[in-house]
């Protein structure tokens, strides 16, 4: 009987080695499994069996049996796995991964906008806060509180435009400086930025609408020298390292002494480029702050400031590479999506 | 202002190059636009005259000439040109020299003949762009002398010069900052003043406001004819013509010394002369035939009978010097700025005059000039000179004497400069310092070419000017910034343009300045002075700028576009500007792909969905906008932040566009409010699940889904976790549907936050929320 049992033993390993290995299918090895460890499969029906070997040869026999059975669920996982593994690699193998993806949607910003939160992002770095003011502006706030002459020419109908009240659109953000010095007393460290009007006519390197950057400093003890940290700073770390600047004396109704400043650099074709304009804050400038104030918070005895401002389309302009400025307003996809 | 780097130098013992002046007028801050060489300065080419001509033996179009090229030996040369007859004097190039484009000239045969050098076109020596033939010298000019006397190598500087400084408009005034810079010598012209008298049967002034000061002097017995070569060229150097002797030398002393001045035929004066306002409609033909109509803010010189000229900006036709002026009456005055730039531009004159009057002349020098012009007068014309020059009121006082505190200069300009650098400074720019009182003060006495120089502030600006700004050292001295207003709304309106720009949309700026016919309706500020119609008043919207960008981009060939922009719009209002965010969209939903085949239009549910992502909890409530076919109010708790819409077919079909056009436009301040609102408050992630159930309302077409969602909300039900609509079915066929109602597919979702819900549970609520939209609505449910 043992004998016999024995040799059941080893005919159902060989048989299900041999069914395993031959399976091709998860459904082939899942009958299989039922066909082997299933309720009336041929396992469990062997080891009905045991009940019939005697004491001594129990040890023995139910240690193949349990063998076989380990034997057999091994190979049956290996192979399940095995054959999975298979029908995965078929199926990813089948991908062309060169094909393209689906488009997700894509927007941009606009390059003005990108130099502009750049310049930002230096100045805040120094401790400047934003400071704003109205487009349309008094001739009061836009001239005559930046010491400009009564008949300068900048306040022609011709340079400038005018609304029917007298009142006009901003030539220069300047007028957030004095906006700013009205209602607070120093120290001030702002910068503010803002759409500028010029009465130009529009061509390739002018627009009657543009976009500038003003900045202010009122203090104790500011000089000269705090402006030039400041600007040499700001513009290296806009421009790079090896950034040239030069400061060229100028003249602004508003600060004096007054300067220019030219950078020239490889990002902007390696020769000297107007910039911007600054200077240091002309006590005419305090004067009329202190008087519309009716105090003495710019005592230019004891503050002194600079300020400076340069236009953003330009620059833009240069950075970008566009030979027209009008690309910048002109809001074709095919140039706004470049950015 | 044109600077002639050889007249300059006949003031100032400046000897580089016009790229080094260049270079020290920029440091000093004038702009130099642009550098011309003239002038023919090439070593080796001299004057020669022709002897001899005889064609080429081997070439028909080339002749031999023997020239005289003052050595005394002729010179054998071969020539191509035809224009010459043997006598001309012409250039020639010798073995040696070198022409423009590293042309060097060397004795060789030309078809077999030889040729000892080459004669010149005018072309070939840089005096003109383009020539015929040689250059044709004239009869006088000596054999043998190099070319340069004939044509002296000049550089003619074109410089910008800034409103303070009406001194740089003169060769004198350059030749001044010139020595300030480089401590050269300066030579004035030598001037002999002359005595002064006043005499009002002469000459009086009636307006003194616009005209301080006036001086004539009367030359007789001149020879008005064509200038001197020397005169010629100096006024034709800075871009004058010239006209005559008398009308030359005027100009010439005015880019000399920077004053203008004026001279009347002495016989076309009527009596005195008197410097007054116009009358109402007075005419006056100027000296370039147009004929003008005053009014009695313009100053004018007149005599007894009639205007001889609008003072400091043109003179007369009738009063002119001609060719038969034998005496003149030389002017020279002293007219107020803005007198004369008020003048010259009501009747659109500018003149080199006006120019200089308007910024501001040199209130010592129109003696000076005056004699100056005088002496060069009798000079090029002959005659004699008054010895008494005729005045009326005065010039002005000296300006007074500026007090420089060094240390607050050093203050202000952060640098260490010492007192006797300032000093060094100050002096080389023409000022006098006063006997020093104490060592705190420097007072200074400033010239009268100098009036810009009226405070301390002014003087260290000149300190720095001619240190340099390399003497300052930059210094960064950050101090912590607060926040401010402006830097909040700065940092919301960046977080909407990346999240839109996440989205799919691409940012535009548009113009501030529109036409006055957009946005017909609701009123504009308007622009009192616009450059054209197109751009006449401030926009009340900026959906008006996007639409014409649509349009350009639909005509490229775009089939789906996305754009914003966040911007300020102005309007009739107490709030008066505002900034918005506008979206723009038409065109495809998804790009073209293999991966689907969406080929719908973004209609305006895809901007309704972005609306959702900006404010969560918007409303919207239909209203009439001019400018929309359907359109809709954007509120928020209550108030209208912004409007959505579909444009009008009709300007969607303007613009090409194939589909829907839907736009939007909100209040950023209503955008930012809400990101204010969100606390950074966890809300607890359910532990239980949920159990989720359809329910298909079928309503009349007319009742808005939001009254759906409203009386799933009202119905209170605990357990109803949220409510997504995710289909609406209509059938106009009345088959599945009847034709007046809809079909809205919700899907329910049913949690509890403590336990798992029961089938049972679920399904009493789910009949409750049915039972309340029953009562509450004239709705039905389609199983």
């Amino acid at each position: 009987m043992p004998v016999i049992m024995e040799s059941q033993i080893e005919a159902l390993r060989s048989e299900a080695v041999g069914a395993i290995e031959s399976a091709t299918t998860a459904d082939t090895l899942e009958t299989l499994r039922v066909r082997y460890f299933g309720r009336a499969g041929a396992i469990p029906l062997l080891s009905e069996g045991m009940r019939s070997v005697t004491k001594e040869d129990k040890p023995r026999i139910g240690k193949a049996l349990n063998d076989l059975r380990t034997t057999v669920q091994g190979l049956l996982d290996e192979r399940v796995s095995a054959l999975a593994a298979e029908a995965d690699a078929a199926a990813l193998s089948g991908i062309d991964a060169t094909l393209p993806g689906l488009p997700a949607p894509r927007g941009s910003i606009h390059p003005l906008t990108q130099l502009l939160d750049r310049a930002v992002k230096i100045f805040r770095r120094l401790g400047f806060s934003l400071a704003d003011g109205p487009d349309i502006e008094t001739e009061w706030h836009c001239f005559d509180a930046l010491n400009t002459p009564k008949h300068h020419p900048a306040r022609n109908d011709a340079d400038t435009f005018y609304l029917p009240d007298g009142r006009l659109l901003r030539t220069h953000t300047s007028s957030v400086q004095v906006r700013v010095m009205e209602n607070e007393v120093p120290p001030i460290r702002i910068i503010a930025p803002g759409a500028a009007y010029r009465r130009d006519e529009v061509d390739a390197t002018h627009l009657a609408q543009f976009t500038q950057l003003e900045g202010l400093c009122v203090g104790p003890d500011i000089s000269l020298a705090d402006l030039k940290g400041t600007l040499e700073f700001f513009f290296r770390e806009l421009f790079g390292d090896r950034t040239e600047i030069r400061f060229r004396p100028h003249f602004f109704p508003f600060t004096e002494p007054s300067f220019e400043i030219d950078i020239r650099t490889k990002a902007l074709g390696n020769s000297w480029m107007e910039l911007a304009g600054c200077g240091m804050v002309d006590p005419a400038v305090f004067a009329e702050i202190n008087q519309r104030r009716r105090d003495f918070a710019y005592d230019p005895e004891m503050v002194s400031g600079f300020a400076f401002g340069f236009g953003l389309d330009r620059l833009a302009m240069n950075l970008t590479g566009i030979s027209d400025i009008r690309m910048l307003v002109e809001n074709d996809l095919r140039f706004l999506k470049q950015f | 202002m044109k600077l002639s780097l050889d007249w300059l130098r006949s003031y100032v013992s400046f000897e580089g190059t016009a790229e080094a002046l260049a270079d020290l007028l920029v440091r000093a801050g004038l702009e130099v636009e642009s550098i011309e060489q003239r002038g023919a300065d090439f070593p080796n080419v001299v004057v020669a005259q022709i002897l001899e001509s005889s064609p080429h033996p081997n070439a028909d179009r080339l002749s031999v000439c023997k020239v005289d090229d003052g050595s005394g030996q002729p010179r054998q040369i071969v020539c191509g040109a035809k224009n010459y007859q043997v006598g001309d004097k012409v250039p020639l190039a010798l073995p040696g020299a070198v022409l423009p484009g590293d042309f060097k000239i060397k004795t060789g045969k030309l078809r077999g003949v030889e040729s000892e050098g080459m004669m010149c076109s005018a072309k070939e020596l840089q005096l003109a762009a383009d020539a015929d033939g040689l250059l044709i010298l004239p009869v006088a000019a000596r054999v043998g002398a190099p070319i340069a006397s004939l044509y002296p190598p000049d550089a003619i500087l074109a410089l910008e010069i800034t409103s303070n400084r009406p001194d740089w408009l003169s060769h004198l005034g350059i030749a001044r900052e010139v020595r300030a810079f480089t401590s050269a010598t300066l030579t004035p012209p030598a001037i002999v003043a002359c005595a002064t008298n006043t005499d009002p049967e002469k000459a009086t002034i009636s307006a003194f406001d616009q005209c301080p000061f006036y001086s004539v002097r009367r030359i007789s017995g001149v020879c008005v004819g064509p200038s001197p070569a020397w005169l010629k060229a100096r006024i034709e150097a800075c871009g004058l013509r010239s006209i005559n002797n008398v009308v030359d030398v005027t100009n010439f002393v005015m880019m000399e010394l920077g004053q203008p001045l004026h001279a009347f035929d002495a016989a076309k004066v009527d009596g005195p002369i008197e410097v007054r306002l116009a009358l109402e409609k007075e005419a006056f033909s100027t000296l370039d035939g147009q004929d003008l109509l005053l009014t009695p803010t313009n100053l004018i010189i007149s005599d007894s009978s009639s205007v001889l000229a609008l003072a400091g900006i043109m003179g007369g036709a009738a009063s002119g010097v001609t060719a038969d002026t034998s005496d003149i009456l030389l002017e020279g005055a002293l007219f107020d700025a803005p007198s004369i730039r008020r003048t010259a531009r009501m009747h659109g004159l500018q003149t080199d005059s006006s120019y200089r009057f308007e910024r501001g002349v040199d209130p010592d020098a129109i003696l000076s000039a005056s004699a100056r012009a005088a002496q060069l007068i009798q000079e090029v014309a002959g005659g004699s000179v008054d010895s008494i020059t005729i005045t009326a009121g005065a010039l002005p006082p000296a300006a007074p004497s500026i007090a420089l505190r060094p240390a607050r200069c050093r203050a202000l300009l952060g640098a260490a400069i010492d007192d006797e650098e300032i000093r060094c400074f100050l002096s080389q720019l023409g000022l006098t310092e006063l006997t020093a009182s104490a060592p705190e003060f420097q007072q200074w006495q400033i010239p009268g070419y100098r009036g810009d120089l009226t405070r301390e502030v002014d003087l260290i600006e000149e300190v720095i000017r001619l240190g340099g700004i390399d003497r300052v050292q930059g210094i960064i001295r950050a101090t912590p910034a607060n926040s401010s207003d402006a830097d909040g709304m700065y940092d919301d309106i960046m977080r909407v343009r990346h999240l839109l720009a996440g989205l799919g949309f691409s940012e535009g700026r548009t113009s501030t300045l529109v036409s006055r016919t957009i946005g017909a309706g609701t009123p504009v500020l308007e622009v009192r002075n616009p450059l054209g119609d197109d751009q006449s008043a401030l926009r009340s919207s900026l959906i008006d700028g996007l639409i014409p960008a649509m349009e350009r981009n639909i005509n490229h060939g775009n089939s789906s576009i996305r754009l914003f922009e966040i911007g300020r719009i102005f309007r009739v209002s107490a709030e008066e500007e505002l900034t918005t965010v506008a979206l723009a969209m038409t065109g495809r939903r998804a790009a073209l792909s293999w991966l689907t085949n969406d080929e719908a239009a973004m209609d305006v549910f895809d901007l309704k969905g972005v609306i959702e992502v900006l404010l969560p909890s918007a409303v919207i409530e239909p209203i009439t906008d001019s400018r929309l076919a359907t359109g809709w109010e954007i509120q928020l708790a209550g108030f209208v932040v912004g409007i959505i819409g579909i444009v009008h077919p009709a300007t969607a079909r303007a613009i090409n566009a194939r589909g829907p056009v839907v736009v939007a436009e909100i209040r950023m301040d209503a955008i930012a409010s809400v990101h204010e609102q969100k606390r950074m408050r966890f809300s607890p992630i359910p532990r239980f699940p949920a159990v989720a159930r359809d329910l298909a309302v079928v309503a009349p077409l007319a009742l808005p889904s939001a009254a759906i969602q409203a009386a799933f909300h009202a119905a209170n039900e605990p357990l109803l976790a949220s409510i997504n609509l995710f289909d609406v079915f209509t059938d106009p066929s009345g088959s599945k549907l009847s034709a007046d109602r809809k079909s809205l597919a919700f899907s329910l979702t049913f949690r509890a936050t403590e336990r798992t819900l029961t089938s049972e549970e679920v399904s009493s609520s789910f009949e409750r929320l049915k039972a309340a939209l029953r009562e509450a609505l004239p709705v039905e449910f389609r199983e």
